[in-house]
């Protein structure tokens, strides 16, 4: 697996991870992202004081529909006033550098942000990716072999915490979304036992 | 509820201002600590957070002994941020733990907030006091206890002795004030009500001399005397204006519109009901009134103590005004006595409607002492009960408990020179006794009492009995429920009353009250100054959380006990009971050993 930018395999606290969510009005093509929220982990440590949130000023707000936006505990007029796309994925890249990005469920959330990188005409969007999702799998996996009846380990993000004894958060914001994730990542990261990068990913 | 939401309602995060959550929120670093791991390691690297439990539970070790356990909301880290000192204990995650934290410089940042400041920096005495405020009530309460002179609001007016009436009028509409004094010796005062009365109604005119109207010598107090005694006084003359007096000077003037200008539950309103009452059968709702004024003491911000001393002066006034009105009815005693309280009314801890403990002293036995003071008896207990008192379970009250002196002298002998377990444990609270009312001198009993210090197996006898109740703290220092909730009387007030009666009776002092005991004690070196401070603020924080308990209870309908679940108990609020649980377990085992009470068949 490709590591670049890191050298063969750093330890895990070594590089810093971003973890990252986008509430996006939803999950085709054509649908637009509404917010960000991103929190980096350095050296094992979640810095809260460094998280990054911003709302997305839409390109197409009549395509939106405002009981779709409350849900995100977004108010249709806070929209209006937001930083464009192309600012806050900006300042998204250069938060990120060549940091390692975080996601539950990452199939969603890197196919937005590649496909809109592409579309602004940016340089490719192509970070080391961590999916929370896919350690709950692996762990799930792991626990299988050796409980082969025991209940399977539920992937949605707030059932997941649950499962693990973790408090409950404010789901659907961009910002605690991302928080909750990586909060979820210190503890399967632990349970794991992963001591490398090469193990994350 | 996100990180900030979280923080702001957990001390002493709770205690910063506004402008001060930017910088709590900018600093905030999030970690895990699986279970079992050591967030800091005793005589390890020194702590360079402040660490506050976001889920999760840990414990503080020594030598793997758990000395004290963590909850979700409680800090930890400070002392070695503070000192800069290696960690004193381990800190081991109980379970995977969630931990927010921040850096040393955002934590030296937030100390200039004082209150955020004053957590930290003081001691668990300290600590205990911050922790039993009642925030945000607005209630305006006086303090009974404060000294009178405190209520002046301007300096005193005077009119010369040889004004008129119609001059000192006008002087007194000017100040808008309801009365002045009259220059001259003997000070005189001239009130509106002598206006009125004395010139209006008799008929006097203007030109009245005002030598002629007042009342002279005015009846003055010193301004340090107790605003509670200053009442009385006032109650008891007759009087609505009452001059101040420090060093020889009249500083100013108090009146009783000042008194009461309070709400209908001020102890006031309590105190003119009882000089008001003429027999027993006015005294119905006495109780329901005084479990108001108790609960608007504490709403007003009034420490344990000092509602104790309100509440038990106002039963005192009870008591003798029933004394009064038997005293009416049956005649003047036959012989001099003393009606004595004892148990927490002795002590002036009372808060709500306790038990009677009361009991009888005359000076000697004569044909007629029996019979007088059996109804003397009879009636003011009946009184009390009518006042909502209910009667002691154990039967010590006057109607029982009636001697003569001389049989009270032998009777806290034999206490003191052949004391018997079993004996000392129900005998203890006689200990606490005060004289309520009569002209009998009990300094003969009081000297016995003092000379407790010299009978080594009564002392030891009395300190075994103060471990007869042990704080329920678990093995892993948590504390245990039983039946729906823990003990506060049995688990910690009861212990500290009788371990303060042994430290108090061994210092030869003869106070009453259990915090002048602990200072008295500390004073004659029977007891560290910090460990009377300690058991001091840990009486008063189990003192008032009971009576906020038991108001709550009242308020249900429910019967005031003893018991508080610990859920209806804040983070803090429980990790201060549980360190107020363990301060009274070491004083218990420290008195132990001085006493040697394993010892003791």
């Amino acid at each position: 697996m490709n590591l670049w930018p890191f050298a063969k395999s750093p330890a895990w606290d070594e590089v810093t991870y971003w973890a990252l969510d986008l509430e996006t009005s939803g999950l085709g093509p054509s649908d637009q992202i509404l917010s960000v929220g991103m929190v980096p982990i350095r050296k094992g440590v979640i810095e809260f004081g460094a998280h990054y949130y911003s709302l997305v000023r839409p390109i197409r707000p009549e395509a939106l529909s405002a009981e779709g936006i409350r849900a995100h505990h977004i108010l249709p007029r806070e929209l209006e006033s937001a930083p464009s796309v192309e600012q806050v994925l900006d300042e998204v890249r250069l938060r990120m550098g060549h940091d390692v990005l975080l996601l539950h469920y990452s199939p969603v959330d890197l196919g937005f942000l590649k496909r809109y990188f592409r579309t602004l005409g940016r340089p490719r969007f192509k970070p080391v990716v961590v999916d929370t999702v896919v350690l709950l799998g692996r762990l799930g996996e792991r626990q299988r072999q050796l409980e082969p009846h025991a209940k399977p380990v539920p992937t949605g993000l707030a059932a997941a915490r649950a499962a693990f004894g973790l408090p409950g958060h404010l789901e659907h914001h961009a910002l605690w979304d991302a928080l909750a994730t990586a909060e979820l990542f210190l503890l399967l990261r632990h349970r794991l036992q992963a001591r490398t990068l090469r193990q994350l990913v | 509820m996100n990180p900030v939401e979280f923080v702001r309602e957990h001390a002493p995060f709770d205690l910063l201002p506004e402008e001060a959550l930017a910088l709590v929120q900018r600093g905030l670093e999030i970690t895990f600590y699986p279970g079992g791991s050591k967030v800091l390691e005793r005589s390890g690297p020194k702590s360079q957070h402040l660490y506050l439990i976001r889920k999760g539970g840990a414990r503080l070790e020594r030598d793997g002994q758990a000395i004290l356990h963590l909850e979700e909301g409680e800090v930890f880290g400070y002392p070695s941020l503070l000192s800069q000192d290696a960690p004193a204990f381990d800190v081991v995650a109980e379970e995977d733990l969630l931990v927010y934290r921040w850096p040393r410089e955002v934590f030296q940042k937030l100390m200039e907030y004082p209150a955020f400041a004053e957590f930290f920096t003081r001691g668990l005495a300290e600590r205990l006091r911050i922790s039993s405020r009642v925030e945000g009530l607005g209630v305006v309460n006086l303090d009974l206890a404060l000294p009178v002179g405190e209520l002046i609001s301007r300096p005193p007016v005077l009119v010369p002795r040889a004004s008129t009436v119609g001059e000192a009028a006008r002087v007194m509409q000017t100040h808008q004030i309801s009365s002045v004094l009259v220059e001259g010796e003997p000070l005189g005062i001239l009130t509106d009500r002598d206006l009125r009365n004395r010139v209006l109604a008799a008929g006097k005119g203007p030109d009245t001399p005002v030598a002629e109207i007042m009342s002279a010598p005015v009846k003055t107090l010193p301004a340090s005397t107790p605003l509670f005694e200053a009442l009385s006084y006032m109650v008891r003359q007759g009087i609505h204006h009452l001059p101040l007096e420090q060093d020889g000077q009249i500083i100013g003037l108090i009146t009783d519109t000042v008194l009461m200008r309070q709400q209908a539950k001020s102890p006031l309103y309590l105190l003119r009901r009882l000089e008001r009452t003429r027999n027993p059968g006015d005294l119905t709702g006495y109780g329901k009134e005084l479990t108001g004024v108790a609960e608007s003491l504490l709403l007003g911000g009034l420490g344990a103590s000092e509602i104790g001393r309100s509440v038990s002066s106002l039963n005192d006034q009870l008591v003798r005004t029933l004394l009064r009105l038997g005293e009416e009815r049956l005649g003047a005693p036959p012989t001099p006595y003393a009606w004595i309280v004892f148990g927490s009314e002795g002590r002036m801890e009372q808060a709500l409607l306790t038990d009677q403990d009361n009991a009888l002293i005359y000076q000697e036995e004569t044909p007629a002492t029996a019979a007088y003071f059996e109804q003397l008896a009879a009636f003011v207990v009946e009184g009390l009960i009518q006042a909502g008192f209910p009667p002691c379970p154990g039967g010590y009250m006057a109607t029982h408990w009636r001697k003569s002196l001389p049989e009270w002298e032998q009777l806290f002998r034999h206490w003191l020179e052949t004391p018997k377990p079993q004996e000392l444990l129900e005998a203890q609270i006689f200990f606490d006794f005060r004289a309520v009312y009569g002209e009998l001198s009990l300094e003969p009993l009081e000297r016995i009492v003092a000379g407790g210090a010299d009978q080594g197996i009564f002392l030891a006898q009395l300190a075994r009995a103060s471990l007869q109740f042990r704080p329920p703290i678990g093995f892993f220092r948590q504390i245990r429920e039983e039946d729906g909730g823990v003990d506060l009387k049995k688990g910690g007030i009861a212990p500290i009353v009788s371990l303060a009666r042994v430290y108090a009776l061994e210092a030869r002092s003869l106070a009453k009250g259990t915090v002048e005991r602990l200072q008295a004690a500390a004073r004659e070196h029977k007891l560290s100054p910090e460990g009377a401070e300690t058991l001091v603020e840990a009486f008063g924080f189990l003192m008032r959380l009971r009576l906020r308990e038991q108001l709550a209870s009242l308020r249900r309908g429910e019967p005031p006990g003893n018991k508080v679940p610990l859920e209806n108990l804040s983070p803090l609020e429980r990790r201060h009971l549980k360190e107020a649980f363990l301060q009274v377990r070491e004083m218990q085992e420290a008195m132990s050993q001085r006493f040697h009470t394993d010892r003791l068949g």
